[in-house]
């Protein structure tokens, strides 16, 4: 059986990617297992998405801790502490990463211990589809590194998206997305050790006051201190010289990432800010350009 | 028929369109929506012939449904959690209605603390109100529960609403292969539905859900709904090997899982049985003989059933998902109560895991197949006892502190 867990954002699409992956292995005769994980999750939230394929049954529930390969739709999510898209890989596992870095560099960086493959998804998506959604290019990577067929794959991308997309058009546009992912990487052998988690004793549960057990949460607001910046793929940035002050993207922003200048001018909370570009939408003056955050930095 | 991959939502908006529902009444709650929405398309686009209508609550949603089962339609609707409690008052008075609604509840954790994810204390809170009870395990038996579903609410000798409950998540979004099987081979078994029984109609006025001062009828009445639940047992055994027949796909009362042999039996209930099965192969790789009982209903309590499966064994291990505050596992009393006169009753342990969709890891499994060598051997009980890690407690105690919990652990 083989273990694959997807991070993205929401949003990116790593719960139709896993899709794409579990229909596509389906497609070959395996039996599938495909579940994503997502509470009250906002855009940009970082989400899980699991699928196990498998020749036999699965006698399999829930998330997978110890996967055989991870899928980073995101790269930013390597550094976030909740979402800790490598922990539990097992030894000689894979890892897939969105990036426009290397192999090595990202070896490097973070010190891992696996089989690192590297795809700029983000690009392909924007150079084919105009948009940074990643479903396809994730699913399509993620099964060709699996071993599965060309076929199966397209079938499966047409299979999964022909529920979300309206427009043939958008259908095709994924559809060669997906084979020229199919093309760009090539199938690992994907032997893994089992990882087995040091095992956590079970223990008794202590009786706690009421003022302790109940659940209040007696320290004040402390969500400003978690940044979601982080989450954008592009920024908005505005031109003065085009602005006219109307404050249409100031009263938009869902966020509230949006403030006035001495001058009169918006200016945004960059730390904040998650990217969702509603203000480049709705500006009158098409004033606010959105700019690739890798070219920022 | 067909296979494809489905979520447990969409496979039980499969059932429903397969048993071509009439009425379908809603209200949106996650993990739940899923389903609504996906009948509402279909109806939408033309490929199911139902009414379906958004309702201010789930307590008109669960009046509209009872009401339209009582005037002969097939109606159907779906909930979880809190929206079952908002009409909980509606579960009682429909099921002494008589009548044959289906439903389905997908299963999540009551708030408070609110959770999205699942234990049992939603549906086994209208576990006395009449509902039959059937707990689905995979996708497959979701979309299976509802057509038998129907066939037994629908009986002349049962007429009692029924719930299919799946666990939100692990289950409702969690897809894996479904046989979809053909329509026709369905109205075979599920013939569409003309009720004998008096009901609603513009020409016959009548009166439905009388008031009844004085406690004999209202002693009667109750006694009937439950000689009618017991009478349930016998029929679902019938309907069972009839279905089994068409589809070739069983669904006993109770399943047994390398049972026979099993000197240690865990009773669990709903998708989390999966994890219990490995667990069990893997303690049969260590060389304990064991075994697993699943409850597919709860609601007739299939008592005679869980006897035979489990007298003789040397202990057995109720692990609820579920927990009444006061006393700890409903199951684990249900179970005690079918055993407590049993010559051959084993040593019983009582185990709480899987509260708001904990996980159960492999080594918790161990400790619990431990715990009734423990009893078996050396006569040492104690319990209930709450399926929790250490690594848990630490990671309690972090979010304890960063809430500003003054003296926590």
């Amino acid at each position: 059986m083989l273990s694959l867990r997807f991070h993205g954002r929401g949003g990116q699409g790593a719960k139709v990617a896993s899709r794409i992956l579990g229909t596509a292995a389906f497609l070959e005769g395996f039996y599938v297992q495909d579940f994503p994980l997502y509470g009250a999750e906002r855009r940009g939230a970082p989400i899980t998405a699991f699928a196990h394929i498998s020749e036999d049954p699965i006698m399999e529930r829930g998330v997978i801790s110890d996967p055989d390969m991870v899928v980073v739709m995101d790269e930013t999510l390597l550094q976030d502490t909740r979402a800790k898209p490598l922990s539990g890989l097992r030894k000689n596992g894979v890892i897939l990463i969105n990036t426009s870095r290397t192999p090595e560099e990202v070896t490097a960086d973070h010190g891992v211990e696996a089989q690192v493959v590297t795809l700029d998804m983000t690009k392909m998506s924007l150079t084919m589809l105009g948009e940074p959604i990643l479903s396809t290019p994730a699913g399509a990577a993620a099964a060709r590194i699996v071993g599965i067929g060309e076929e199966s794959l397209k079938e499966a991308v047409e299979n999964v998206l022909a529920g979300i997309l309206s427009e043939g058009e958008e259908l095709d546009e994924n559809v060669k997305l997906a084979l020229s992912v199919f093309l760009a990487v090539t199938p690992l052998d994907i032997t893994t050790v089992e990882a087995l988690p040091e095992a956590s004793p079970v223990i008794i549960v202590p009786f706690e006051p009421a003022h302790i057990s109940s659940p209040t949460i007696n320290a004040l607001g402390n969500s400003p201190l978690r940044k979601t910046g982080n989450w954008r793929v592009f920024r908005p940035v505005w031109n003065r010289e085009v602005c006219t002050k109307c404050m249409a993207c100031l009263a938009r922003c869902p966020d509230g990432c949006i403030s006035l200048d001495e001058e009169g001018f918006p200016c945004v909370d960059y730390e904040n800010c998650k990217g969702c570009l509603i203000c480049v939408r709705v500006c009158p003056a098409e004033g606010i350009e959105r700019v690739r955050e890798a070219q920022v930095l | 028929m067909t296979r494809e991959m489905l979520t447990g939502n969409a496979a039980a908006a499969w059932g429903v369109r397969l048993a071509e529902v009439d009425y379908v009444p809603v209200y949106p709650i996650t993990p739940q929506t899923e389903i609504i929405e996906t009948l509402a398309e279909w109806i939408s686009d033309g490929m199911m012939d139902a009414r379906l209508v958004t309702m201010d609550s789930e307590h008109s949603m669960i009046t509209a449904a009872g009401a339209a089962s009582a005037t002969g339609a097939r109606a159907f609707t779906a909930t979880s959690s809190q929206g079952l409690l908002y009409g909980f008052e509606m579960i009682y008075t429909v099921a002494g209605w008589r009548v044959p609604l289906v439903m389905v509840n997908v299963s999540r954790g009551l708030s408070s603390p609110l959770t999205l994810e699942p234990d049992h204390n939603d549906v086994l809170a209208i576990r006395d109100s009449g509902f039959l009870q059937i707990h689905c395990e995979t996708c497959q038996e979701v979309l299976d529960s509802i057509i038998l579903a129907y066939r037994l609410a629908e009986d002349e000798r049962v007429l009692l609403p029924v719930m299919v409950n799946m666990d939100g998540f692990y289950l409702s979004f969690t897809r894996e292969p479904v046989e979809i099987p053909n329509p026709e081979e369905v109205r075979e078994f599920l013939p569409p539905y003309r009720p004998k029984h008096a009901f609603f109609m513009a020409s016959q006025p009548m009166a439905q859900g009388v008031a009844v001062l004085g406690g004999s009828a209202y002693s009667y009445f109750k006694y009937q709904m439950h000689l009618a639940s017991l009478k349930a047992l016998e029929v679902y055994g019938e309907i069972c090997a009839e279905f089994e027949r068409e589809f070739r796909r069983g669904y006993g009362p109770v399943e047994g899982y390398m049972l026979e042999d099993a000197e240690y039996a865990l009773v669990m209930v709903g998708s989390f049985s999966t994890l219990g099965k490995k667990a069990v192969k893997r303690a049969r790789d260590r060389g304990i003989r064991a075994g697993l009982l699943k409850l597919r209903l709860l609601r007739p309590f299939p008592e005679a059933d869980l006897r035979r499966a489990l007298e003789g064994k040397r202990a057995v291990a109720v692990l609820d998902q579920n927990i009444s505050v006061g006393k700890g596992g409903i199951l684990y009393s249900e179970v005690a109560s079918c055993l407590c006169n049993s010559k051959k009753r084993p040593v019983l342990l009582s185990f709480i895991g899987g509260l708001g969709g904990k996980n159960i890891s492999p080594h918790e499994f161990e400790f619990l197949f431990e715990k009734m060598i423990e009893a078996f051997e050396q006569g040492t009980l104690n319990g209930p006892h709450l399926l929790y890690t250490e690594q848990e407690w630490e990671e309690m105690s972090l979010l304890k502190r960063t809430a500003e919990k003054e003296g926590a652990a």
